[in-house]
């Protein structure tokens, strides 16, 4: 199978340490950033290309890891040219677009696969089987919180502008939506949140405070930030069911602990939580996609499962807007 | 100086157990016993702490206490401090207020009228942990405060004292339980009053349907200061859980994040006998700086640092959570006078 990445940025970078263990051949990088593309195609001993539809006539499979508001374009086209896709998260900026990408990969027979790469972390996978296991009854109360500093890539940063991202609630926080329809096995209908950005504009702080309801009845608070200094990336969750409570803290549970003196200059320029793993979550996320396309196996998590969090996004992102609750039903690819 | 002499109204609150240990260990305090009017209780905490006991609260109040602290079940409030303003008694209430607007505003007016102090058991604002934020607070070390992520999770208290899972005793569940402690600290610490609020409430920690009362609760709740603040009441701690529950504060501001787990401050002990790990609080007692407040305010002829108004004033988040509930919506709370 014969592959190319989109995008050369810290997820172009992730995704290509999963590619060398697969039997697939990088053939080529494509990035809107020259010298990005250059480095990470030397590296793979890859081809840099400059067309998107050259790239697509060479290769069997595409990775896009390209800003979110070029997702849409990157896979019609991928589909349209008969390739397999493997797409970084949020799917899309809006519901439709996602729908849409996930109906024409179905028309064209191609399997598209979005990163929602938290499946692939395994204190999630330990938390869900656990729950899968009755030790704690069924989830009632469900708390997670994602806490970092801004994205300060020094060129092109994307991420701070939500025309492109779609913002920390769409970038960072459709994690944890997405993970706790997961774990609960619900649906999310209601939703109330506040954010920094929707109560105190101006400021650079962005932080968001969300309430969700499920249509089993469970409840979830969802905190994201992109408020905390440099360089935290704190994580937690913690599921409180009928019979138990399992709780979990990345601060506490980092088996290391280092301290140098150092500038703020050593953190890196997006914020990725990592306890030392034999095999990183981004990398075993782009071999379970490769060799669920080999041997046309199921995905682990669906589209329309990062549809459904895109979906829940948008509704705290409206929430924190309009100061009111907004109801949601669970978006279907059926029409 | 003179002792002052002081007595408990009730040992239907699990505190009073604390309380008693709290007076007694205070030499210008003559603790002079309790009275209960269930027999049960009278009789068991009696023999516990030997503990002389009064029959009826009529007979305690008949001994001249200069002060009480008041240890009923939420929904006997009224009725003990109006008992206790009227034979001239200055009263520390256990928290709730109440478990209605109108008998709160009811006890504030019988102690002012009776010209005695009320304090509400709101013992937050004495832990030392609070105390040196405050302070930080007070120098802007943290800047403009934005929102905060709050918790106040328990165990179910029905495993110690069954009336707090009964609607008409408490008032309600987890919500009624477990939401004043945050919003006194933070009404403290920001100088703010809270005026919206929305909120879920369920009863969801009910495995065994025994219980009628909310067991789970996230509310959002908006300052006058813009600051917006998330509370989690749940009863979600299982019975075999380290420790009761916790109350934790992360405060996100201009110049960074405060995080306060108050009762961080502990052993794990892992016990033969319990098979389960526990944990040992070592830090602070803040409920021994509440009284000491309380005795402080009263040898001072001043008002307490936390009035009838406080805890009135927490008590109208809960009713408006339980309001915005039901209705799914926003809920506005009317402008507390600051205290």
């Amino acid at each position: 199978m014969k592959v190319g990445i989109i995008g050369a940025g810290s997820m172009g970078h992730a995704h290509a340490v999963g590619w060398k263990n697969t039997d697939a051949k990088i053939v080529g990088v494509l990035s809107g950033n020259e010298a990005n593309a250059k480095i990470l195609a030397d590296a793979l001993d890859a081809k840099v290309y400059s067309s998107y539809d050259g790239l697509l006539n060479d290769v069997d499979m595409v990775d896009i890891c390209a800003p979110t508001f070029l997702h849409k374009d990157y896979v019609l086209r991928a589909a349209k040219a008969g390739c397999h896709i493997i797409c970084e998260k949020p799917i899309a900026l809006t519901v439709d677009d996602g729908l849409e990408m996930i109906r024409a990969c179905e028309a064209a027979g191609v399997r598209f696969f979005v990163g929602m790469v938290l499946h692939f972390f395994p204190e999630y996978m330990s938390m869900k089987n656990a729950i899968a296991s009755n030790a704690v009854g069924n989830p009632k109360v469900v708390r997670m919180t994602r806490a970092s500093y801004r994205p300060k890539k020094a060129d092109d940063n994307w991420f701070m502008d939500e025309s492109k991202s779609g913002g920390m609630i769409l970038d960072l926080m459709i994690h944890d939506f997405e993970m706790s329809r997961w774990l609960t096995k619900g649906e999310v209908i209601r939703v109330f949140a506040k954010s920094v950005r929707s109560e105190h504009p101006g400021e650079l702080a962005d932080h968001c405070l969300s309430i969700l309801r499920f249509d089993n009845g469970t409840m979830a608070h969802i905190e994201g930030s992109w408020a905390y200094p440099l360089p935290m990336f704190s994580v937690r969750a913690e599921v409180a069911g009928d019979d138990g409570l399992i709780e979990w803290e990345s601060d506490k549970t980092f088996p290391l602990q280092q301290y140098m003196h150092k500038s703020n200059d050593d953190a890196s320029d997006v914020a990725l939580p990592g306890s030392p793993l034999t095999e990183d979550p981004w990398a075993a996320e782009v071999k379970h996609f490769y060799n669920a396309v080999v041997n046309d196996t199921p995905f682990r998590v669906s589209p329309l499962d990062a549809l459904r969090g895109l979906q829940i996004a948008l509704a705290v992102k409206e929430s924190a807007k309009t100061g009111k609750p907004v109801s949601i039903k669970a978006v279907e690819v059926e029409a | 100086m003179s002792k002052l002499r002081v007595g408990i109204m009730s040992f239907a609150h699990l505190h009073a157990e604390g309380y008693i240990q709290n007076l007694r260990s205070m030499p210008d305090i003559e603790y002079i016993g309790f009275a209960d009017h269930d027999a049960e209780r009278l009789e068991k905490f009696g023999k516990q702490f030997d503990s002389k006991t009064y029959p009826d609260y009529a007979a305690l109040l008949a001994e001249k206490p200069d002060a009480v602290i008041i240890c009923s079940e939420n929904n006997k409030h009224r009725e003990l401090v109006e008992l206790a303003a009227s034979a001239g008694c200055h009263i520390l209430c256990e928290k709730p207020i109440a478990t209605n607007e109108a008998d709160g505003q009811a006890m504030i007016k019988a102690c002012a009228d009776a010209n005695v102090n009320l304090m509400i058991a709101l013992p937050m604002r004495f832990s030392a942990t609070a105390q040196q934020i405050k302070a930080s607070l007070a120098k802007e070390g943290m800047g403009k405060i934005f929102c905060a992520n709050t918790t106040n999770q328990g165990e179910n208290p029905d495993y110690h004292r069954a009336w707090f899972s009964d609607k008409t005793l408490a008032g309600g569940g987890a919500v009624m339980d477990h939401t004043v402690h945050v919003v006194d600290l933070l009404r403290w610490y920001m100088n703010a009053e809270p005026i919206e609020v929305y909120a879920e409430v369920d009863n969801l920690f009910n495995k065994d349907n025994r219980l009628d009362v909310d067991t789970a609760g996230l509310l959002m709740i908006t300052f006058d200061n813009g600051v917006f603040v998330t509370l989690d009441t749940s009863w979600s701690r299982p019975s075999f859980y380290p420790t009761w529950g916790n109350v934790k504060i992360d405060l996100i501001a201009e110049r960074g994040v405060l995080r306060t787990d108050y009762f961080n401050q502990k052993l794990t002990v892992y016990e033969d006998q319990q098979q389960k790990p526990l944990w040992h609080f070592w830090g602070s007692d803040p409920n021994q700086g509440m009284i000491e407040e309380f005795f402080a305010s009263i040898r001072e002829n001043r008002p307490p640092l936390i009035t009838g108004e406080d805890g009135l004033a927490a008590l109208k988040v809960v009713l408006a959570a339980y309001d915005s509930a039901k209705q799914h919506d926003v809920v506005s709370i009317e402008h507390n006078n600051k205290s």
